[in-house]
């Protein structure tokens, strides 16, 4: 190690860390953030969808109403779009003496931490709402008078991406880059 | 590389990732209670339509798993600010085991919720273990908001 004075303890890791880039990580939060949202998206819709389809080869009326658990899979996905477009507009350039500066590496870790929140809270709750959305649709197909109840289940459900979001936005307000030099 | 390495400046890593932890984790745990009872509500609703609106239960326990993460979540992050107060190794280390706490014991509890409520929804027996349940998962919460507090 050429003369770096190390003040108390610091393992390697420290050192892996401090040596990427900030940059690598925001853009990993980003396609995180983006990706696996739709991924959670498109789970939930085919659980629900294959559900549906076949409980309405016996039970046609129940099609139209049954879409709705579609349409709360796919807003997963929209959350996930606005929350990886946030993140990208938080994305500045910094000159290069200023990459490894503490605090543009912080901003490098909110980015990517809040991209992993919104991708990951957005899966689960894709799959979930896909779950709820199947058993009403099958319910629904045996006795209308469920479908409304379902739906409240599927709400809670649904309230999951919400959180995501939230804190996903809030985080990604301590993206804060250091200021260019005049 | 700056020629003094305190290894201070990625303590934010794993504040941030604490954060992210606690929010993911519980809201697995809040999904999985989710379903799984949603599942057993509408499968029992087939034959007792009546008993429905009272079996919403394990879904509300669940759904305020979610919430302890959020609330986890926030506090950590808006609590990683060096510009107002310096931010060394041990409060990183400090936040992410705040935010395994919460977020690890959401999901046990809400996996926990998710069986209990399934099988105790199709027998109508389900409101007192619900309730433990949901009581274990608020401790530990409070466990998990200690610790971020100790910076």
């Amino acid at each position: 190690m050429s003369g770096s004075v190390m003040l108390g303890e610091s393992s390697s890791w420290s050192r892996a860390l401090v040596n990427i880039s900030p940059y690598t990580f925001s853009a990993i939060g980003i396609a995180v953030a983006i990706g696996v949202s739709v991924l959670g998206a498109a789970w939930g819709i085919y659980i629900t969808g294959s559900s549906l389809i076949g409980a309405a080869i016996k039970a046609p009326r129940i099609t139209s109403k049954n879409l709705i658990s579609v349409i709360f899979c796919e807003a997963v996905a929209i959350y996930g779009v606005i929350v990886a477009i946030i993140l990208q507009t938080k994305l500045e350039s910094v000159p290069a003496s200023q990459i490894y500066a503490p605090e543009s590496l912080r901003a490098g870790y909110a980015i990517f931490a809040s991209g992993i929140i919104v991708g990951f809270a957005n899966l689960v709750c894709g799959l979930c709402v896909g779950i709820i959305g199947s058993s009403c649709a099958l319910s629904d197909a045996q006795n209308s008078s469920l479908f409304v109840k379902i739906l409240v289940i599927e709400i809670f459900g649904s309230a999951l991406g919400l959180f995501g979001v939230i804190v996903g936005i809030i985080m990604s307000a301590q993206a804060s880059w250091p200021a260019k030099p005049v | 590389m700056p020629s003094t390495f305190s290894g201070d400046e990625t303590a934010p890593f794993f504040g941030f990732l604490g954060a992210a932890a606690a929010l993911v984790f519980s809201c697995m745990g809040a999904a999985y209670g989710t379903a799984k009872s949603g599942v057993g509500v509408a499968s029992m609703g087939v034959m007792r339509p009546e008993l429905v609106m009272k079996s919403i239960v394990p879904v509300v326990m669940a759904g305020v798993l979610g919430i302890y993460g959020l609330i986890i979540a926030v506090i950590i992050s808006t609590g990683i600010n060096p510009k107002a107060k310096s931010y060394y190794l041990f409060d990183g280390y400090a936040h992410l085991s705040s935010g395994l706490a919460c977020g690890l014991a959401g999901l046990s509890a809400g996996m926990a919720i998710g069986i209990v409520g399934d099988a105790g929804v199709r027998h109508h027996s389900f409101v007192f273990k619900i309730g433990m349940l949901g009581i274990t998962s608020m401790e530990t919460d409070l466990i998990a908001l200690i610790s971020c507090t100790q910076t």
